[in-house]
């Protein structure tokens, strides 16, 4: 009987975990239906390539790093 | 997917106002629009912060919520951007944005409000990348030319980050560690603070 | 409609009245730094301990700060009652204001098919009495014509995006939106003179008038379909015009020429309290002139026709408004002798 009611606690008490919502940012969005917005590297610049678009934004972010830029 | 953040470090800014004139420059924005705003917290004083402030690109934005046209939308980069051949001019945005980005210049003979204004995080808006219309429009489309708002790039204490945000908070993270602990620290005030004058110490029973 | 998300938001709600309510007990210092950093300044020589929280909880209560950026609350740095004001207008407002505006037509038309018009019970006599001026024709119209457009228009931005937008699509939407909000803006001035007009043209008619107490224990006859006499306007009548043209007119009047000049430097506050006052008198003005624009047309015979041409027949003016009919008939004789 105890072993029972502790195996039921145990398992009610783990089933919980299944509650948790993921904390991932879930952008809501309006029912916009304007004009579409092109991505940002559709364009001459970038001629669609995303990874060097991706390689640009982020050495520019690193850039705002001084401590990497210009070491500490 | 790199989602657009912006964060300000306000242990760095030294309300420069940098910022702001970059942001006009660059986006030549209407007459009486302010994309961007340096607000100083208890200015003149000891432990005076300065925050610079534009639209936060919110992820449950209140502005798309209240538009009763529905002229807003998120790009893929998590920027908020509006379509302004859309935007009636209502002011319903301005009303429910905590960080007062939505701005109208003036138009019309009563000077009812134009088409809202607001920070693009350098993104331009829906018409064709790097086009007049754009520009005239919107501004400038920095992140279409691989580059991040210029506000945050050109900052010179690097108190405004701009760019993905787990990028941003890399850095800001490794910032905060390197001062170690302290004044800043969340919570390290009211734990450690000194007791305000004129209060008395608990006495203790013997 | 949007509902209240979670039990997070009626406590954003609830901490957002609460430091509305202590902004507004420290409105008067506004200008004063913050306690917390004050406390800091009078202990000269001492390096501040910097209190984030207490720095921050400030900046969350929308106490203002200094910037050089000119403009109305640009120092605020985070206004907390946006969220409130979103929050009162896209739930209950739009919610029960629609569900109120939805109840009173269903009752209008469950009323006209269990009771159809309201006929004359005799013949009419082809003789007419004049019971509008050409003045109070123009005055009734400029006031009837202003309103409905501005009904259209100002309900279109309400309820626009959940009615409208999804059968016309959001290009051609946005389009009759921003044309809506034009005419509004525009006749709500017209408007605004064309109720001050009628309240000075009728208010005379519309006193108190003893006979007014029968009117009201037999409520119009409305149901009953009795005769009530009562004078040139009948109480029901005196309801719509103070209650419906003076209050809430006057509300709407004042709440929509505050929304209309944004320029004046009012505060965010000021607009969100005002639109959400606009849009609730402006649902319950509405609401009372359905019962108007029915009693006026297809309610009761012989009522449009009088707005219309001015003129009603003898046994209309008899039927409806009998001690106002007996003063007309003595007003006759008098001159007639």
């Amino acid at each position: 009987m105890s072993k029972f009611a502790i195996a039921l606690l145990i398992t009610v008490f783990g089933l919980s975990a299944c509650g948790d919502k993921e904390g991932v940012v879930v952008y809501k969005q309006g029912s916009y239906s304007g004009k579409t917005d092109g991505k940002p590297w559709e364009n001459a610049a970038f001629a669609g390539d995303k990874s060097k678009w991706d390689n640009s934004i982020r050495a520019r972010g690193q850039n705002q790093n001084e401590s990497k830029r210009i070491g500490d | 997917m790199a989602r657009m953040k912006f964060l300000c470090d306000s242990e760095r800014c030294i309300e420069c106002n940098g910022c702001v004139t970059a942001c006009k420059n660059e986006n030549e924005v209407p007459w009486g629009v302010n994309r961007r705003r340096v607000v100083t917290l208890g200015d003149g004083l000891p432990g005076e912060k300065s925050v610079s402030v534009a639209c936060m690109h919110c992820s449950d934005a209140p502005c798309m919520a209240v538009c009763p046209v529905d002229c807003f939308y998120h790009t893929d980069e998590g920027v908020v951007l509006h379509d302004k051949d859309m935007c009636i001019g209502c002011g319903y945005c301005f009303y429910a944005c905590p960080f007062g980005a939505p701005q109208y210049p003036q138009s019309g003979a009563f000077g009812q409000r134009g088409k809202m204004d607001k920070c693009t995080f350098c993104a331009g808006g829906p018409e064709v990348d790097h086009s007049e219309e754009e520009f005239k429009k919107y501004g400038r489309n920095r992140l279409a030319e691989g580059k991040l708002p210029l506000c945050a790039e050109m900052c010179s204490t690097k108190a405004l980050l701009g760019g993905d945000g787990d990028v941003v908070s890399d850095i800001f993270r490794d910032r905060a560690l390197k001062r170690g602990k302290g004044g800043e620290m969340w919570g390290w005030g009211s734990a450690y603070g000194k007791p305000e004058p004129g209060t008395k110490k608990p006495e203790v029973k013997s | 409609m949007k509902q209240l998300k979670s039990n997070s938001w009626l406590w954003a709600c609830l901490l957002a009245a609460c430091a509305l309510v202590l902004a507004s007990a420290h409105a008067a210092d506004a200008p004063a730094p913050p306690a917390q950093i004050q406390a800091q300044a009078q202990k000269p020589g001492v390096t501040p301990a910097h209190n984030a929280e207490a720095t921050w909880r400030e900046v969350r209560a929308g106490t203002p700060g200094v910037t050089t950026v000119r403009g109305t609350e640009t120092g605020v740095l985070v206004s907390p009652d946006g969220n409130t004001w979103r929050q009162i207008r896209h739930g209950p407002v739009t919610f029960y204001g629609s569900l109120l505006v939805i109840l009173v037509i269903v009752a209008i038309a469950l009323f006209h098919s269990r009771k159809g018009m309201l006929r004359l019970s005799e013949k009419p006599t082809g003789r007419t009495l004049v019971r509008f001026s050409n003045w109070e024709r123009s005055v009734h119209w400029l006031v009837a014509i202003s309103f409905v457009c501005l009904a259209l228009t100002g309900g279109n931005m309400l309820l626009g995006k959940y009615v409208l937008m999804p059968v016309i699509g959001h290009t051609l939407f946005s389009w009759l939106a921003g044309m809506g909000k034009f005419i509004h803006n525009f006749l709500g001035v017209v408007f605004s003179v064309g109720a001050v007009l009628m309240l000075a043209t009728f208010y005379k008619d519309n006193i108190w008038h003893p006979s007014d107490a029968e009117w009201i224990r037999k409520a119009g006859g409305l149901v009953s379909r009795e005769h009530v006499p009562s004078r040139r306007f009948n109480f029901g009548e005196k309801i719509w015009f103070w209650l419906g043209v003076g209050l809430f007119g006057l509300v709407m009047i004042a709440s929509g020429l505050s929304l209309l000049f944004p320029n004046l430097y009012e505060t965010r506050h000021a607009m969100q309290t005002a639109e959400v006052i606009h849009s609730i008198a402006a649902t319950l003005i509405f609401c009372m002139s359905l019962g108007h624009i029915y009693l006026g047309t297809i309610g009761v015979e012989g009522a449009y026709q009088s707005i219309r041409t001015g003129s009603v027949d003898e046994t209309w003016a008899k039927e409806h408004h009998q001690l106002w009919y007996d003063e007309q008939v003595q007003k006759k004789l008098g001159k007639g002798a």
